[in-house]
């Protein structure tokens, strides 16, 4: 117990003593949340603006438009809507025998011309209409916001969740011999790997649930982006993507001889990659994604850790996160398992 | 040639860093160009994503869904609230419209017959809810006798309005293809300044090892030609990367080539090339440190990416992020993949920004290269 204890305090000095550690586990996480604030923060919050329509003062139709809440009615005498089309001032002109004019296609431009549609197949319809029968509403609305923009902020926190990686690569190279002396003096001492195995995964859990608290910390009354409203769910998933990473981390660094530049390049690629899959770039390649192969984000980690952070915090829905903890659970055992069968018995010819 | 040689094989030490980034490109590349063929083109009726649950199978009912499908794309759903949120959240259905039992009944009565999940924020729900309420409006006008005249509502609902869209100078008619392209080489933006500073800075940093300089400084090696040699290294090295994602682009979509500005992409992809080498060029000049030099090649390339508009367009961005972006050459470089133009002159500006920045980057480089060879 004292050795694993002395073991974790080394480690621990020696992680902090290390920049590059310092920067990715640290550092990495907040900069890259600042640069999507700065990005996206304009795009977080939608407002609806209403639809601009251009036409003439003495336009017969003119009293129908008004009467309608959601659009600004914009009075062109001199016939000068064309500039003002190129300019995007109004989304469209309705001329004064109902035609309509547009510069682009688009979601208001289809609306205007629904509502011209509607007063043209009113008059097809040919009934006797008493005034109020477009009055009535047959809607009853469930209101649910649309920004899959916080997808990127849950898949952020979800890859410097596995960020533990770094830690896993570099804990085994330290008690590889071929990668470092540490490792050789190990080799020929008789020391237990395995208790410097615990040691490191025990420090680097430690240091990388740090960092993450950092990270939330930083977001929420920094960057004041609330993202957690159920807090035990969301704690659990972060520990397992740390365990996860780690594992990760400990398994690239036992099953193949790169040099540990490699290892690590390696480690940012397959954190980064799985990372995009699950909407770090964009949540539009998530849509293509489930849409095409919805097994993929079914067992991506990083998925599973980004897909059940906005579904318990956002969407108050818990039926997939036992589900998800169980998968992580099994991906951590399954590395760290492969690990052990690559360490152990291990012997050089030459040192 | 010998330290050419070296350089060179140094790279093909570190392939695997250089290809991990060129590898995870082109994946994204084909996911996007497979994703491309269902984007909206030119101008037509916006269409929605909109997912229906019929539970009532009435004439109505059906009548409802038939218009609501010919207007609009069927996304896939089911009667679960969890899952439809889901769905608008994530912007995989723009509308989700649930016809509950008992919905002919509460048409006639003029009651709220039908359940749709949006979100009120967007135009898109005003759209969904003018269609919906437009439909029931007709078919209730024509009630009588017990039956609905749905023929007549459908007769009705085929009168159209023509509209006429005002031309734009010089923009091309696919514009599918000119997405495709557009974010292609935006992307490469990233791509090539994470890959150059990462893979140039860590062979350059082998060659700085203490050891080795001091060999290289009691050799008969001129420090010219040994420069002049890892120049070389550095311009194959990136000619060859550019090379790759302009190839790249060719092979994935040689076909729309005639369709889009293509020679606008590639000049203006070189002329950023060689910004991105001059500043590869300052950033080992600065430091020779291969921790610091993955850390510079990571936040230098993902953040001059999310500022200057290659992974949010730039029309979106805030003025203040702008501002700050117009200090990196990636800013003009977008702006040049981002515009229609009818000849090369039209970009000449930030065609020559680029330039200004790479003059700029190597000036820099310089001083900071002599002040370390004087320490």
């Amino acid at each position: 117990m004292n050795s694993l204890i002395r073991n974790c305090i080394y480690l621990g000095k020696n992680a902090f003593r290390d920049r590059d550690f310092v920067f990715w586990t640290l550092a990495y996480p907040i900069i890259m949340a600042i640069f999507f604030n700065a990005a996206f923060s304009g795009m977080m919050n939608l407002n609806m603006d209403n639809i601009q329509i251009g036409m003439t003062s003495h336009n017969q139709i003119r009293y129908i438009f008004e009467e309608m809440d959601f659009f600004d009615i914009h009075l062109i005498d001199n016939g000068n809507y064309v500039d003002r089309l190129h300019n995007d001032e109004i989304h469209g002109y309705i001329d004064d025998d109902f035609n309509l004019i547009v510069s682009k296609s688009g979601v208001r431009q289809t609306i205007i011309k629904e509502v011209l549609e509607q007063i043209k197949q009113t008059i097809k319809l040919n009934r006797p209409i008493s005034g109020n029968e477009f009055s009535v509403n047959y809607i009853s609305n469930r209101n649910q916001k649309a920004n899959s923009l916080f997808i990127i902020f849950y898949s952020l926190i979800a890859m410097v969740s596995t960020y533990g990686i770094f830690a896993g690569i570099e804990t085994v190279s330290i008690i590889q011999a071929n990668l470092s002396y540490v490792g050789i003096r190990m080799n020929v001492a008789p020391l237990k790997k395995i208790n410097f195995l615990m040691a490191g995964t025990i420090v680097a859990f430690l240091l990388n649930i740090l960092s993450n608290g950092m990270l939330l910390l930083f977001i929420n009354f920094i960057l004041k982006i609330e993202l957690f409203e159920e807090y035990v769910y969301t704690l659990i998933l972060i520990a397992l993507g740390n365990l996860f990473g780690i594992a990760l981390g400990v398994f690239i660094g036992s099953s193949n001889k790169k040099s540990f530049n490699v290892k690590t390049v390696m480690g940012i690629a397959i954190t980064l990659f799985l990372s995009f899959l699950s909407g770090l770039m964009g949540p539009w390649i998530k849509a293509i994604i489930d849409k095409n192969a919805p097994i993929i984000g079914r067992i991506n980690p990083i998925s599973i850790i980004t897909n059940n952070l906005y579904r318990i915090n956002i969407l108050g829905n818990k039926s997939s996160a036992i589900e998800g903890i169980l998968i992580l659970l099994l991906y951590s055992i399954l590395l760290l398992f492969m690990s052990y069968v690559f360490l152990r018995r291990k012997s050089y010819d030459s040192l | 040639m010998t330290v050419y040689r070296y350089f060179n094989k140094i790279a093909w030490n570190y392939k695997w860093a250089i290809l991990m980034y060129i590898i995870i490109f082109f994946i994204i590349a084909v996911i996007n160009s497979t994703d491309s063929d269902e984007r909206e083109v030119s101008f037509t009726e916006t269409k929605l994503n909109v997912g229906i649950v019929d539970k009532e199978n009435s004439q109505l009912s059906k009548g409802l869904r038939k218009y609501i499908e010919s207007k609009n794309n069927v996304v896939d759903t089911r009667e679960d609230e969890s899952f439809i949120r889901e769905q608008i959240f994530l912007e995989i259905a723009d509308a989700v419209i649930i016809i509950p039992e008992g919905f002919d009944d509460k048409v006639i009565n003029k009651e709220e017959s039908v359940i749709i999940y949006t979100d009120e924020r967007k135009p898109q729900s005003i759209q969904i809810h003018n269609q919906v309420n437009k439909y029931l409006s007709f078919a209730n006008i024509t009630y009588g006798d017990g039956v609905f005249d749905l023929e007549d509502v459908d007769s009705a609902l085929k009168e159209t309005v023509e509209v006429d869209v005002i031309d734009k100078v010089g923009k091309s008619n696919n514009n599918k293809a000119v997405d495709w392209f557009r974010n292609y080489f935006n992307y490469t933006g990233y791509i090539i300044l994470a890959v150059y500073i990462s893979a140039i800075g860590l062979v350059m940093s082998d060659f700085t090892d203490s050891n080795i300089e001091m060999r290289r400084k009691i050799s008969s090696k001129r420090f010219l030609h040994y420069n002049m040699e890892i120049y070389l290294g550095q311009l194959t090295i990136a000619s060859i990367t550019t090379l790759i994602f302009i190839l790249g682009s060719i092979i994935l979509m040689g076909k729309y080539l005639g369709e889009v500005q293509f020679a606008k992409y590639v000049v203006n992809l070189i002329v950023f090339s060689v910004a991105a080498l001059c500043l590869t060029f300052l950033v080992n000049n600065i430091t020779r440190n291969k921790y610091a030099i993955n850390a510079i090649s990571a936040v230098l390339s993902l953040g001059t990416s999310f500022i200057s508009g290659i992974i949010v367009p730039q029309e979106v961005l805030g003025e203040k992020v702008l501002m700050v972006a117009k200090f990196f050459p990636s800013y003009y470089f977008v702006r040049v993949n981002d515009r229609t133009i009818s000849s090369l002159l039209d970009i000449r500006n930030e065609l020559f920004m680029q330039l200004l920045f790479a003059a700029a980057f190597l000036l820099i480089g310089l001083i900071f290269s002599k002040k370390a060879r004087r320490a």
